[in-house]
């Protein structure tokens, strides 16, 4: 693939952890990929899959849920919830071959700044590997 | 288990008749819900019976579905009205049942609930045909099938869904119409699973028998492992044709956004789609955005968005029955999309749909200590 | 009621009431050493005889089993019966001279040393150990064996006995204080240590937990009382003269029905037996900080003083140390423990340290084994400069071991603490008498029980997670649900009250304001979309969403939701969505975020 491949990252980032530590990455100046675009949910648990798909169907290389550790979370368990909806969204995209590492869910604590910047910084570079996502330009709706 | 014999030497629709009048006449059901010939006699659907003398049309096994009836069951048992019913159900419209009583459409209480085992159905069009030419298709059809002469009729197959469908015989039924591994010529079995069901076979004064009918278990394993190997077959085939979003595309190309497929599921309970919802009611100017963007927008729009998020939705439910693709006008094959990405959800939540009612849901409940391949992170 | 005279007084008693009972009603002294009021009268030791003077058979008679019938007279000082109780006491002192109480109470009437061949015998055959057992217990597992002079309480055959619970009942009643009781029985016995004392001194089955208990009544332990156990005993019952004891009692659940709650449920304390290094629990002068503050209290086990324990018994105490090391940190800044610094070790240790100079005079030698001196309040400073002028000494360094091995003259006997002193790079070897760790704050055992009950959220750290640190520093995720104390993280006497009142006044603003406002993103159900699967009710964690039966659709109370979107996230009909969340909201956002040319 072209090297000037640079991926989209679609984030929907708690607002209580991933959120935070993603603005703590930045008062901290610590730098992250630019390719990383950041959607506020208040909770992990409130990603729809469709805004999943949407994302995906939108064109964007890859999806990155950031919720809180397990026990953390800010509603108790919402991240619970999210944790059931990507391993279900793995099976269906993963149906038709849409990999894995596309669609991330991780936990990032709001004191985690760094892992934050670290896990963009990860994502990226294994989308780059993947190369474009399959649904993107292919006119699919 | 127990099990009566029922003689069936004047006819399977007869010796049924004599039955279900039985548990009408003795008060153990004040209606029956039961497939029957409809007034021109041909088509067939369910009809909720209150007076014995008109259970005389009745052909719960004419070979086809016309829609799956747990969508009936709900429909009647959503607000219940307290009245025992007795349902005729196949495997795949009970199964449908238990999902639904999971998610508050429908209630068993009411309910004595007699499962019929099912060789499978043709298509309406197909079945309408086949029975212009045979008064006695239900007849002719279970007569072959069961001894072993297939489900093919005047070169006309079964739908492809029942054809791998692993599920001929119901499970969680309290009476189970048992023709696998019997002579329905002669005579069927009818079979009590449940406390419920004994009763209701010893109110119809029938002479029961304890254990399972010679050679059933072996005439059912034969079945089910036929089916598996078709399954088997069908899953490789049309997962090797659709493993990319390529495939999935080419597969929904023809798609119309008319939604039959999920009016058609049983497990589809939402009053109102929400791809039928303003949320999908977009502006001009957006359709004009997502053409630039694209070069290309093919109308109707949000179909790929539409069956990924029903897959979604509704792939750990699916039982298998085949309805979406029935109910499609451009013959697309959604039954195989959905029993393939099924196949793959269920198994990662270990879950069998219509299996066991006291079993949450999968995007029902979760735990905390589950999954941890997901983020693969640990603290 | 018959009527009777005592010493010339006439007195009106209830029927079947003794004589020994009339008198002591009247404050009239007489001496007993069988007698116990649990138990039946034995007439046993004859010390509390009476002159009967009319009404009765004339002469000497044993009080306690006289009853008091109409027309009875009797002398209760006369010089007849001094003599009876003289001789008695005389004989009683031969056969047991060493026995404090016959001490105390020969020398009360007089009787200085006995005529006859002395023997040692502690045991003065009062038999209310037997009576006890068998009367009250219910077990009769001990009795009196052999005849005359070497008669002896014991089981039979002097076995250990199969019906002896080993309750102890025989030896709280011994006025001679001679039961050896854990030699009677098989099954060994159960201490009752004292909860309130940190198990540094017994209660009893039945106990007021602590002297400022409110309310101020005892409490039966029900795993330990006999009567609950057997059906035996209810001396407390029959002696009880409020006749309060009430054996039917049980647990209740109330439903109290308020606005808000505040929990405090405070911590636990961080065991240290795990942490073998240290040798609590090995070494009986390894102890806690909460047992260095029951030793301190003057409501403690010793009044107050700072007393090592005795090497043999646990409950008992001896003398001061003459040096003390006081351990920092033990479990807390731990990372095999607990990373977080439990905030108050600094400076109740300085505290520690300033009472043993204080209590146990200037001479003891009082160590800190430290990691860093946290002493960041007001005053707290200026408190550590203080203490440390008084000769406490200070050792940078975390102790890593404690051990009794040895390696010299000085060390012997002593418990030595080793550690690195950071300052001077070097390994130190402290002996020291006694050695208190400072253990961690750890949060509640059955914290995340807790939580899931009040719909809090639960920390790494085990401790109640607050809404934000420092806007909303007493606030749950859930509305009306506060925060005070420890149970929200490590912290001292004066944060405390801070954070609790501060929690009382969230409360009274919510009381006092009479209405509740809510943040905007909460969900909402439309009700011509849902068709009441329910789904969303077991999803959501604050029991927010009720299905309306008679519509048939889920509702969202909108004051309990706090819209955490678990609902919307799933609505597979997207009835329930979260305001400022809606599905077409975030398609947007998704449509402009990908949208050609938003790179960069």
């Amino acid at each position: 693939m072209s090297k000037d491949f640079e991926p989209t990252i679609t984030a929907f980032l708690c607002n209580w952890c991933t959120f935070t530590a993603a603005d703590l990455a930045g008062t901290s100046r610590l730098s992250y990929p630019a390719n990383v675009k950041i959607i506020r949910m208040m909770c992990s648990g409130m990603v729809d899959p469709k805004f999943v798909l949407k994302a995906f169907l939108e064109g964007t290389d890859g999806v990155f849920i950031g919720g809180c550790w397990p026990g953390d979370c800010h509603y108790i368990n919402g991240n619970m919830k999210a944790r059931r909806r990507v391993a279900l969204l793995h099976e269906v995209l993963g149906r038709f071959g849409v990999d894995r590492d596309r669609l991330w869910l991780r936990w990032v604590a709001a004191s985690e700044g760094n892992m934050f910047a670290e896990t963009v910084e990860e994502m990226t570079s294994r989308l780059m590997e993947l190369g474009p996502c399959e649904m993107k330009g292919k006119k699919v709706a | 288990m127990q099990y009566a014999t029922l003689n069936t030497s004047e006819g399977l629709n007869q010796a049924l008749e004599t039955l279900l009048g039985d548990l009408l006449d003795k008060g153990v059901v004040e209606a029956v819900m039961v497939p029957t010939r409809q007034f021109h006699k041909r088509v067939v659907m369910q009809s909720l019976i209150a007076n014995r003398a008109d259970l005389a049309d009745l052909d719960p096994f004419a070979p086809v579905v016309t829609t799956n009836a747990a969508k009936q069951v709900a429909a009647l048992t959503n607000r219940p009205a307290g009245r025992p019913v007795a349902v005729v159900l196949r495997s795949c419209e009970l199964r449908a049942v238990i999902e639904l009583v999971k998610l508050h459409q429908s209630h068993l209480d009411d309910l004595l609930l007699i499962g019929l085992d099912c060789y499978g159905r043709y298509e309406n069009n197909a079945y309408l045909a086949l029975a212009a030419g045979d008064e006695h298709l239900s007849a002719t059809f279970v007569a072959q099938a069961a001894s072993g002469g297939g489900t093919t009729l005047e070169g006309v197959e079964i739908t492809a869904a029942c054809q791998v469908c692993e599920y001929p015989v119901c499970d969680s039924v309290d009476l189970r119409l048992a023709v696998v591994g019997a002579e329905p010529g002669k005579q069927v079995w009818i079979e009590a699973l449940t406390d419920k069901g004994r009763e209701a076979l010893a109110s119809a004064k029938l002479e029961v028998a304890e254990g399972d009918p010679d050679g059933r278990t072996e005439a059912v394993g034969a079945l089910v492992a036929q089916r598996e190997a078709a399954k088997k077959q069908l899953f490789e085939e049309f997962t090797a044709q659709t493993d990319s979003i390529d495939g999935l595309q080419d597969a929904l190309a023809g798609c119309i956004n008319c939604y039959n497929c999920r009016v058609a599921c049983p497990a589809c309970y939402c009053r109102e789609c929400v791809f039928v919802t303003d949320t999908f009611r977009h502006d001009g100017e957006q359709y004009m955005a997502w053409a630039e963007k694209r070069g290309l927008l093919k109308l109707p729009t949000d179909t790929t968005f539409y069956h990924l998020t029903r897959m979604v939705h509704m792939s750990t439910l699916c039982v298998g029955c085949g309805q979406c693709s029935s109910a499609c006008p451009n013959d697309l094959p959604i039954m195989e999309l959905f029993r393939t990405v099924s196949e793959k959800t269920q198994i990662r939540f270990g879950y069998v749909p219509g299996q066991d009612l006291q079993e949450a849901q999968p995007m029902a409940t979760f735990h905390d200590e589950e999954l941890d391949e997901v983020t693969g992170q640990s603290k | 009621m018959p009527s009777i005279i005592i010493n010339d007084q006439p007195v009106i008693v209830a029927e079947g009431t003794t004589v020994l009972e009339a008198a002591r009603e009247q404050k009239i002294e007489i001496p007993t050493l069988c007698y116990n009021p649990a138990l039946e009268p034995y007439g046993g030791c004859r010390l509390c005889v009476v002159e009967v003077e009319a009404g009765g058979r004339p002469g000497l008679q044993a009080s306690c089993t006289l009853r008091a019938t109409e027309g009875l007279a009797v002398r209760t000082d006369s010089e007849r019966v001094k003599r009876s109780r003289r001789l008695t006491l005389e004989l009683m002192l031969a056969r047991s001279p060493e026995v404090p109480v016959l001490r105390a109470m020969a020398r009360e009437h007089g009787v200085k040393d006995a005529r006859f061949a002395a023997e040692n015998e502690s045991c003065i055959l009062c038999g209310q150990c037997i009576r006890m057992c068998a009367e009250r217990m219910g077990a009769a597992a001990i009795g009196i064996f052999n005849r005359g002079a070497n008669r002896v309480v014991s089981t039979p055959f002097d076995d250990l006995s199969d019906v002896c619970r080993t309750c102890g009942a025989c030896a709280s009643v011994c006025p001679a204080d001679c039961i050896d009781f854990e030699t009677y029985g098989r099954h060994p016995a159960q201490p009752l240590n004292s909860e309130w004392n940190e198990g540094l001194r017994l209660r009893k089955a039945i106990s007021i937990p602590f002297q400022q208990a409110i309310p101020k009544v005892p409490v039966i332990d029900p795993d330990a009382c006999v009567h609950l156990n057997t059906g035996a005993c209810g001396i407390c019952s029959s002696v009880c003269v409020a006749d309060a004891i009430d054996y039917e009692q049980a647990d209740e659940i109330v439903d109290v029905n308020v606005g808000s709650i505040i929990v405090a449920t405070g911590f636990d304390v961080l065991d240290p037996t795990p942490m073998e290094p240290f040798g609590y629990g090995r070494f009986p002068n390894v102890i806690t900080n909460l047992e260095f503050e029951r030793l301190s209290n003057a409501t403690g086990p010793t009044s107050g003083k700072l007393l090592l324990r005795d090497d043999q018994d646990r409950y008992k105490f001896t003398r001061p140390p003459e040096s003390v090391a006081i351990l920092h940190c033990i479990g807390s800044r731990d990372v095999n423990y607990h990373e977080y610094c439990s905030r108050t070790c600094c400076m109740y240790a300085l505290k520690y340290a300033h009472l043993l100079k204080d209590k146990c005079g200037h001479d003891t030698e009082v160590f800190n084994f430290y990691i860093d001196m946290r002493c960041f309040g007001k005053g707290y400073e200026e408190f550590l400069n203080r203490v440390q002028a008084e000769g406490v000494r200070m050792i940078r360094g975390k102790a890593a071991l404690v051990t009794d091995e040895a390696l010299d003259e000085d060390e012997e006997g002593k418990l030595v603490v080793v550690a690195e002193d950071t300052l001077t790079a070097q390994i130190v070897r402290v002996p020291v008498e006694m050695v208190v760790l400072c253990t961690a704050m750890e949060a509640r055992a059955n914290a995340p029980e807790v939580a899931r009950t009040f719909g809090i959220s639960v920390g790494s750290d085990g401790f109640f997670l607050e809404e934000h640190p420092k806007l909303a520093p007493v606030n749950t995720p859930t509305a009306g649900v506060f925060l005070a104390g420890a149970c929200q993280g490590p912290k001292d006497i004066p944060d405390t009250v801070a954070q609790a009142k501060a929690a009382a006044a969230e409360a009274l603003a919510l009381s006092s304001a009479g209405h509740v406002t809510v943040a905007p993103m909460i969900s909402g159900i439309d009700p011509d979309i849902c068709i009441g699967c329910q789904v969303c009710i077991g999803l959501c964690p604050y029991s927010a969403i009720e299905i309306d039966s008679r519509r048939g659709v889920s509702v969202v109370n909108t004051a309990l939701c706090k819209g955490c979107g678990s609902c919307a996230g799933w609505c597979p009909s997207g009835a329930a969505k979260v305001e400022h969340f809606t599905d077409k909201q975030i398609f947007a956002e998704i449509e402009g975020l990908l949208a050609e040319g938003s790179e960069g």
